[in-house]
């Protein structure tokens, strides 16, 4: 109850505290709060910078991008600003850009970042226009390093659950290839022998050399990912810990478990706790990212994995569409709205993309199934941030400028529209395209995002 | 990728190195947000220019040779002055008959115009997006070149990409083409209603009232067809005509129940401020109505 009130007289202590400013936020302001998921290498930083930089050029330089954005029309638009999400470091678009003219991708994302772009838009009634000039569109975007996201189904396991779950995955394709290494190091190693500092360290680093192993390798389910960039607000090295074989994990007195159990409660409640409640707060809208390219690059059993990471990833969320009351009055906040995005999608030809929409939609059946059963809107979509191919003597070849410097052409087999469709000894090498020269016409050449964002802001849709 | 994914798998990607280097891509185009002016094409000298100083040319040529006729005398005697003012004349002729024939041209290009309006019901259930552009360029051909709505067509072929749909480019049409189209020549068709109403307000009687709602309606017309990009000099059209006829009989019916209104009230003042008003009223509706039609015809 007194939460209740708390939240209640919330708006009151607001105008007291900032005067006309927190009015013309209420009347002048339309709020769009975004989570955007991905995992690591799924284009959040790319997709971050050519959005911004993308509306930018519509806003001020009037050029005839995104056209299916009828939510923003280009004739309404008046400026378009950028501001610093309280509580984050600034996204570092800038430096971003800079990387891209030295011919670089961004750099992967190693801490948080947050930021508000806001979009005036002048009013076109003539009444609306004396009471109200302007209605700021304002979307609060928070850039996490991938790693992050894959660690929040921890949250609510036990030790023992997790450790027991990690050693089954590890155990079948397509991990098991990869922890052969972790495997002989854990059968070879005397548990018998106290849990120093050191022997923890041992164990820790050796698990930790098979993740980054892993994830070279395309492997998307990699707990807790958080180790492997030192971004991270959790000292491994100190309070680190790995899945146990079954042995020791079925007796809880023993040593080792304790002192895993231990760290990794640790884990949870200093690390990952706060980290749900500050960067994955609930939003009303949320789009996952999805890199098919990761999972086609290597193998089938890559893509099944994919599709199973993406299923325990939405039990992470908070789904429904809260009523107006709730919205506004209780303050609820549930992702009402859902958007599936494969980026990178400039690196497969057009007459692919069928397939690899249909590919996208059986990839994320679990993870649409984890709302089945509530009133969310969702949606599928191909994105590509930058235009980085262009098109080939074909419908099914595509030229790109290969990391050699030379101008190539690449010649697909059709795509698999389902993962049962594709062979199991053969995948599709992704193209290791370089950012190229005129970067910034093919960021505003861009594909998909005004299609994107039309669904997520369209209050018809 | 690494070499243990390449001896494991099978690539189903083939490459070659091609001898050209990467083309340069284009900004994409800037939309063109200057007020848009009708009839603002310029010409060294129209072709109507032409005609009449090739008139007056004529004229002061046969003043000429009727006023030295009694001294150039026959052809036979004086053949270069005849050739030239042969010359003359075969030059206004012909460019009376090239005004004639656009003219002609024009009408029977609305006709076409009028007979391949776009089908939004049927181009709504396409799914094949060459045959739905094809439609709307075909339909765009009909476009005079500075029009306003050839300016939003340009916008809308340069806001297209390979990633639109058929459907998608279908709403792009209609939300970059027709609804500013059709916005603009409402916002005419407002304009010039006005100032029929005005006029009709002002006119000391029934005459040049009449003839100012003739020459305000065919104003509109003009406007409104420039507008959707038809040339103001093709609206030679039945059934605009038939909407102006009706506009004018209305119009005087109007007259002649106000001006009995006004007798039956007084001869004051006020009563001829009343019958002003309310014709001022009715004109400027009977334009908004023929705007419409015009509106439907075209669209």
């Amino acid at each position: 109850m007194r939460d209740w009130l708390k939240q209640m007289m919330q708006p009151v202590q607001q105008v007291s505290s900032q005067g006309m400013s927190q009015v013309d936020a209420w009347f002048l302001q339309e709020r769009h709060r975004f989570t955007i998921t991905g995992l690591s290498r799924s284009g959040k930083s790319m997709l971050f910078t050519s959005l911004m930089t993308i509306l930018k050029y519509r806003s001020e330089e009037k050029y005839n991008c995104l056209p299916l954005l009828e939510s923003l029309p280009m004739e309404l638009v008046d400026h378009m600003r950028i501001e610093p999400l309280p509580g984050y470091a600034m996204f570092p678009a800038d430096a971003h850009l800079q990387a891209l003219e030295s011919g670089h991708w961004p750099a992967p994302t190693e801490q948080a970042y947050g930021f508000k772009l806001i979009v005036r838009l002048r009013q076109t009634g003539n009444i609306k226009k004396l009471l109200m000039p302007y209605t700021d569109v304002v979307f609060e975007f928070i850039d996490y390093p991938g790693e992050w996201i894959t660690d929040m189904p921890m949250l609510g396991k036990s030790f023992s659950q997790w450790s027991d779950s990690a050693w089954a995955q590890q155990a079948s394709e397509p991990q098991k290839h990869y922890s052969s290494a972790w495997h002989a190091f854990v059968e070879g190693f005397d548990f018998e022998q106290p849990p120093t500092r050191e022997a923890v360290l041992e164990v820790v680093s050796e698990y930790r050399r098979y993740l980054q192993h892993a994830k070279a390798h395309g492997i998307s389910m990699l707990q807790p990912g958080s180790f492997l960039i030192d971004g991270s607000g959790f000292d491994w090295r100190a309070e680190g810990f790995a899945p146990l074989p079954a042995k020791i994990t079925s007796d809880i007195s023993h040593p080792w478990y304790k002192a895993f159990a231990q760290h990794y409660a640790a884990f949870q409640d200093n690390w990952l706790t706060p980290l749900k409640e500050s960067t994955f707060r609930e939003t009303d809208k949320q789009i996952i990212l999805v890199d098919l390219f990761e999972g086609l690059n290597h193998s089938r059993q890559h893509l099944y994995q994919l599709k199973e990471t993406l299923s325990h990833l939405a039990e992470t969320f908070v789904y429904g569409n809260p009523g107006w009351f709730a919205r506004n009055v209780l303050r609820q906040r549930q992702i009402g709205r859902v958007a599936f995005v494969a980026t990178k999608t400039d690196l497969i030809p057009e007459s692919q993309k069928p397939a690899l929409l249909s590919l996208l939609q059986q990839i994320t059946e679990g993870a649409v199934a984890k709302f089945a059963d509530k009133p969310i809107q969702f949606e599928h979509f191909l994105v590509s941030a930058m235009q980085t191919t262009d098109s080939g003597e074909h419908d099914n070849a595509l030229r790109y400028t290969n990391p050699a410097g030379a101008y190539v052409e690449a010649n697909f087999e059709p795509l698999p529209s389902t993962l049962k469709d594709m062979e199991s000894d053969a995948h599709y090498p992704v193209l290791q395209a370089q950012v190229p020269k005129d970067h910034l016409p093919r960021m505003l050449n861009g594909r998909g995002l005004d299609r994107l964002f039309e669904f997520l802001l369209n209050q018809e849709a | 990728m690494s070499a243990d994914t390449t001896q494991r798998y099978r690539s189903k990607v083939t490459e070659r190195t091609i001898n050209t280097v990467q083309p340069e891509a284009d900004m994409p185009a800037k939309i063109d947000d200057s007020t848009w002016q009708p009839g603002t094409e310029k010409r060294s000298l129209s072709l109507g220019t032409t005609t009449l100083l090739l008139g007056g040319a004529c004229a002061i040529g046969f003043g000429v040779v009727s006023a030295v006729e009694a001294v150039l005398g026959y052809f036979d005697s004086y053949p270069i002055t005849a050739t030239v003012l042969g010359s003359l004349l075969a030059g206004f002729v012909l460019c009376m008959l090239t005004l004639v024939g656009r003219e002609a041209k024009g009408f029977m290009n609305v006709n076409k115009h009028l007979s391949r309006q776009l089908d939004y019901q049927a181009l709504e259930q396409t799914s094949d997006k060459a045959a739905l552009l094809a439609s709307l360029k075909r339909h765009a051909s009909s476009f005079s070149a500075h029009s306003y709505a050839a300016r939003c067509y340009k916008t809308f072929t340069q806001a297209l990409n390979s990633d639109v749909s058929a459907q998608e480019a279908l709403a792009l049409y209609q939300r970059t083409v027709v609804k500013p189209v059709d916005k603009r020549a409402q916002e005419v068709i407002n304009k010039e209603s006005m100032t029929a109403g005005s006029l009709t307000f002002i006119s000391p009687n029934h005459l040049i009232q009449t003839l100012m709602i003739v020459w305000i309606s065919f104003r509109t017309i003009r406007r409104v067809a420039q507008v959707y990009g038809l040339r103001p000099g093709t609206l030679g059209n039945w059934q605009l005509f038939k909407v102006l006829a009706q506009n004018i009989a209305a119009q005087s019916i109007f007259d002649l129940a106000t001006d009995e209104v006004a007798n039956q009230i007084s001869g004051s003042l006020t009563a001829r401020f009343m019958e002003n008003s309310a014709e001022a009223v009715a004109a400027g509706a009977l334009n908004v109505r023929l705007g419409k039609a015009l509106m439907k015809l075209l669209r």
